[in-house]
């Protein structure tokens, strides 16, 4: 580790040095804007209530995202009420996989707000331009400063305490560009201690620490084209979990990735972008910090996926294309061992992910037509490959007796939607269509213990393709003072892939109280419906309320697990002068239709209101905010639909920061 | 732009090569509980009547438990030697001379594809001072009969994969048990084999010793022996696995099922051991309740395995 800071220093110095060698020349690379087909606006990292907030926290402030939470780390994005193995998350179009069966560590755990610029959402099947999904994709989109035709150097510093659970963070990034070069790098360092409740109890088993760096360099080979090396280091350590009997002791990750851009003046062509792409993942779980457990375990995990992306986008006339090739591989591979009492026995060993090879190649295709000035008709889809192996598929064979080593499964997507603006009004419809593989968990899981429904999950390799059908509608209106939109979109999912119960086998984790194998039902039905509206008082005093509803059932009328009942928030902002001054009001109604058969019990309605104030001002030439607030000003005592084990969320923080930019 | 590269390709070499904890070698811990290449080697040779008579068994050891034996009889011209009558009789004396046997086979056929004569021994004790081995050989070759007699060794046996126990059926017979196969079982679905034998009392009066009629054992025929493999290490609170299959008599004379090892440790597999008519001779049901920080309960008839 030490060596790995020493070399980024080293290279962050040295970069500069070479870099002002070179002649200027005169930059077209700017010139050119990449061709955006969608219309998704990508958010950015800050949210409307705190500027220094983490990954985490700026996700949650998406109406079509809400979280698992196991502790106050690493929170498990659900989208569209989907987890993560019906979503794509990627890294600017990336595949990284966690490394933990236990979904401790989704991809949004390895990057740090300060890497990245913002967030891509897309619900559906339109997020299939990188590879099968059912949800819709999240895109995590890297810092990544543009070639400048004057010599640049761009930095920013922010610092500061959550007094709740003593959080300490600091985070710098630095950037330089010339019109030959550029280099960029960010470091970060977050510490906090156990989280308290809205009741002052301290939750046990809620700290962490995680130090993040990236670093980029960008060297323009041409006036048209650029190759651009990167890297993100990653590493976490002493992560408590509450809601889980074990720790995390340390996770790694390292994400690198080269591309190569080409611009075309000329042509059908106008972009062709290329990486390649590595990057693994360890995550080493044990429980020497829970003396209490009746049995030591260690379950460690590994992650290595590289892979291929190369996309080209293309325009003539009323008609925007983008075409993209994914192809990766993965290979997963948990353990978990057990020490008996008498340590002097043999320990216990058995895989959780038996060494799991996916591989993905895939065409995607999203398009749109300008039919008038007014509308737009956007369609698209992929065919992709997915090969699995489990090398030790004797595990496997335990409750899946005579399953193939190896499956290959045909993928297909599609997609198209309409979209109209009629004066103040605009209207859009879509619908789609498509498959996803099971997980290597839902696949090849063996014996994964979830502490939510404290069942062990079993995974079955003959499982089906799960195929989406969906149809989604929005509608919004907006005068200069007035936003309202509203977002509609219904999922039928034949062979929906969930966990029920095994009449055969009994449980290995001292914990749990039975196996789940993973099975398909039938279908399953998820309905998501949003509502945002936004209006301006004055100019200076602005409203925003958002509504979200959703409704999951199965194929026998039952209502599917992690489904998240109506939920509101409404926000003023008010700007005087140099100030600012936030208010937030949300909650979460009662959670009337959990699943008593997936775990879940009835979760009452909560609502939390937080608070904040900033003060923008100059030091020199630094840019300069300093923001006090403070989140669950009453101090109340609560847990959401998704807190596993009904860990209750934090109480009252007071958070304060200091963000310098120059 | 090549510093980069070969800065970032150290960078990255270094921290790709090096995981923090190493992955288990899970081949090499399997291998682990049966260290020994199995493989048949001389036990011990004996020379009488111009033959030669060399005694092979798995690593030229005897164990407690099931042990094949192979016979390899040559004439003073080194061909092999096809149309002997042998018979084997394996004997224990205890420390007052007292003689007893184990399930063994008597007679001891030719088999003509591996030009040896195949026989076993389920030695139901090690060699101690209280146990002293004998084996006794009677070979006829063509109208020529000799007897040979040798002292073993039964060692204990390491691989507890091939374990074995006796009892008293709770119709008086004394039974046995040995486990055969796996040898060295994989978190995996393994068949198990095992044989079952009883010990014949005899209904003649005794003559010259040894007396093979005093001594005579039997493979138990038409029985089923209902398996239930656990864990009973505390900490894994009774757990059981799925898919097992009872033993039942092949057509060798030997008992096939299927067992299921979930997970590397210590296993006990308890039985429930039924007579061709279906009635229960030795063994209980174990409760299927998960009790963890609790001994599993084991029948009152199982082998206890660890891989």
């Amino acid at each position: 580790m030490k060596k790995l800071v020493i070399t980024i220093l080293f290279l962050l110095c040295v970069i500069p040095v070479i870099a002002q060698d070179t002649t200027k020349e005169k930059d077209s690379i700017e010139i050119l804007e990449e061709v955006q087909i969608s219309k998704h606006v990508k958010k950015k990292i800050e949210t409307d209530l705190k500027m220094a907030v983490s990954v985490d926290e700026f996700l949650a402030s998406s109406t079509a995202i809400s979280f698992i939470k196991r502790g106050a780390y690493a929170w498990e994005p659900l989208l569209n009420n989907m987890g993560a193995e019906r979503a794509t998350i990627t890294i600017d179009g990336m595949h990284v996989f966690g490394a933990c069966t236990d979904k401790m560590d989704p991809i949004t755990a390895y990057v740090e707000s300060n890497n990245l610029a913002a967030v891509d959402v897309k619900s559906g099947q339109e997020g299939g331009l990188n590879g099968a999904t059912v949800a819709g994709s999240i895109d995590l989109k890297r810092k990544a400063s543009t070639f400048s035709m004057q010599e640049q150097w761009k930095g920013a510093y922010q610092t500061g305490f959550e007094f709740n659970n003593q959080q300490l963070f600091n985070l710098g990034n630095v950037s330089y560009a010339n019109s030959k070069w550029v280099a960029e790098g960010s470091i970060s360092y977050r510490k906090a201690d156990d989280y308290s409740d809205g009741n002052n109890t301290e939750v046990a088993h809620s700290q962490y620490t995680k130090i993040n760096s990236s670093l980029g360099f960008a060297y323009k080979t041409s006036p048209l084209a650029s190759v651009r090396v990167d890297a993100i280091f990653d590493e976490a350590k002493n992560v408590g979990y509450p809601a889980l009997p074990m720790d995390l002791w340390l996770s790694r990750a390292l994400i690198t990735s080269a591309t190569y851009k080409q611009l075309f003046e000329k042509g059908l062509v106008k972009v062709w972008d290329t990486k390649v792409y590595f990057n693994t993942i360890e995550h080493y779980m044990d429980d020497t910090t829970r003396p209490e457990n009746l049995v030591h375990m260690d379950m460690p995990g590994w992650s290595t996926t590289y892979g291929l992306l190369s996309k080209i986008n293309i325009r003539k006339n009323n008609v925007a294309s983008e075409i993209q090739l994914n192809a990766y591989n993965n290979l997963s591979i948990a353990e978990m061992r057990m020490y008996p009492q008498d340590r002097s026995e043999r320990t216990m060993f058995a895989y959780s992910w038996p060494w799991v090879t996916t591989r993905y190649a895939g065409l995607s295709m999203n398009n749109s037509l300008d039919i008038a000035e007014y509308s737009e008709l956007t369609f698209g889809g992929s065919l992709g490959i997915n090969y699995n192996r489990s090398k030790y598929i004797d595990f496997n064979w335990i409750f899946n007796p005579g399953a193939p080593q190896e499956k290959t499964r045909l993928l297909p997507s599609l997609h198209a939607g309409y979209n109209v603006t009629v004066k103040q009004f605009n209207f859009a419809v879509g619908a789609g269509y498509g498959h996803r593989a099971p997980s290597v968990s839902e696949g090849y899981g063996y014996y994964i213990y979830n502490s939510f429904d404290r069942y062990d999950y079993v995974g079955n390799p003959n499982l089906k393709n799960e195929i989406s059908y969906e149809g989604n509608a929005a509608a919004s209106f907006s005068s200069k003072k007035l936003t309202v939109q509203a977002k509609v979109n219904y999922f039928y999912i034949q062979n929906y892939i969930i966990g029920r119960i095994l009449s055969l086998g009994s449980p290995m984790n001292y914990q749990s109280v039975g196996v789940k194998g993973y099975t398909s039902l039938d279908y399953a039905t998820l309905f998501n419906f949003s509502m945002n509206a936004s209006y301006a008082i004055t100019e200076n005093l602005h409203w925003k309320g958002t509504l979200a509803y959703a409704r999951g059932l199965d194929n026998d009328g039952g209502n599917l697990p992690f489904i998240r009942p109506l939920s509101y928030q409404t926000s003023l902002h008010y700007k005087y002068k140099a100030f600012g001054f936030q208010t937030a009001f949300s909650g979460d109604l009662e959670q009337q239709h959990y699943s008593p058969l997936y775990g879940e019990d009835l979760t009452p309605a909560y609502s939390i209101l937080n608070f904040s104030a900033d003060y923008s001002f100059r030091i020199k030439d630094f840019k300069t905010v300093l923001q006090v607030g403070a989140e669950n000003v009453l101090n109340q005592y609560y847990s959401t639909y998704a807190d596993w084990g009904n860990i209750p969320r934090m109480g009252r923080n007071i958070f304060t920061s200091l963000q310098i930019k120059f | 732009m090549k510093i980069f590269n070969l800065l970032l390709g150290v960078v990255l070499a270094t921290v790709v090569t090096s995981c923090t904890l190493e992955k288990t070698d899970y081949e090499a811990e399997l291998s682990e509980v049966a260290t020994d290449e199995y493989v048949f080697e001389q036990a011990f040779l004996l020379t009488s009547n111009g033959y030669q008579i060399s005694v092979e068994v798995l690593n030229g050891t005897f164990y407690k438990g099931y042990n094949e034996i192979h016979l390899f009889i040559t004439d003073e011209n080194n061909e092999t030697v096809q149309n002997a009558t042998v018979t084997f009789l394996p004997i224990r004396l205890d420390a007052n001379e007292d003689a007893y046997s184990c399930p063994h086979a008597y007679e001891v056929g030719y088999q003509a594809d591996n030009q040896y004569y195949l026989g076993y021994a389920v030695f139901d004790e090690v060699s101690n001072t209280n146990a002293t081995w004998e084996f006794y050989l009677t070979v006829t070759i063509a109208n020529e009969t000799f007897t040979l007699q040798h002292g073993v060794t039964v060692a204990s046996q390491p691989n507890l994969n091939l374990n074995m126990t006796s009892f008293t059926g709770n119709n008086g017979v004394q039974y046995y048990i040995a486990l055969i196969a796996p040898v060295s079982p994989g978190v995996s679905e393994n068949e198990l084999i095992a044989g079952i034998y009883q010990y014949n009392e005899p209904q003649v009066p005794i003559g010259n010793f040894p007396d093979p009629t005093q001594f005579s054992f039997s493979e138990v025929q038409g029985a089923t022996l209902l398996l239930d493999p656990r864990m009973p290490e505390p900490s894994m609170g009774n757990h059981s696995s799925p898919n097992n299959e009872d033993l039942t008599q092949g057509s060798d004379g030997l008992y096939y099922g299927v067992v299921n090892y979930t997970m590397t440790g210590n296993w006990t597999l308890n039985f429930i051991f039924q007579n061709e008519g279906g009635a229960v001779i030795k063994g209980t049901e174990v409760p299927t309740d998960f009790t963890p920080g609790i001994t599993g309960e084991k029948s009152e008839l199982h082998i206890d395995i660890l891989f």
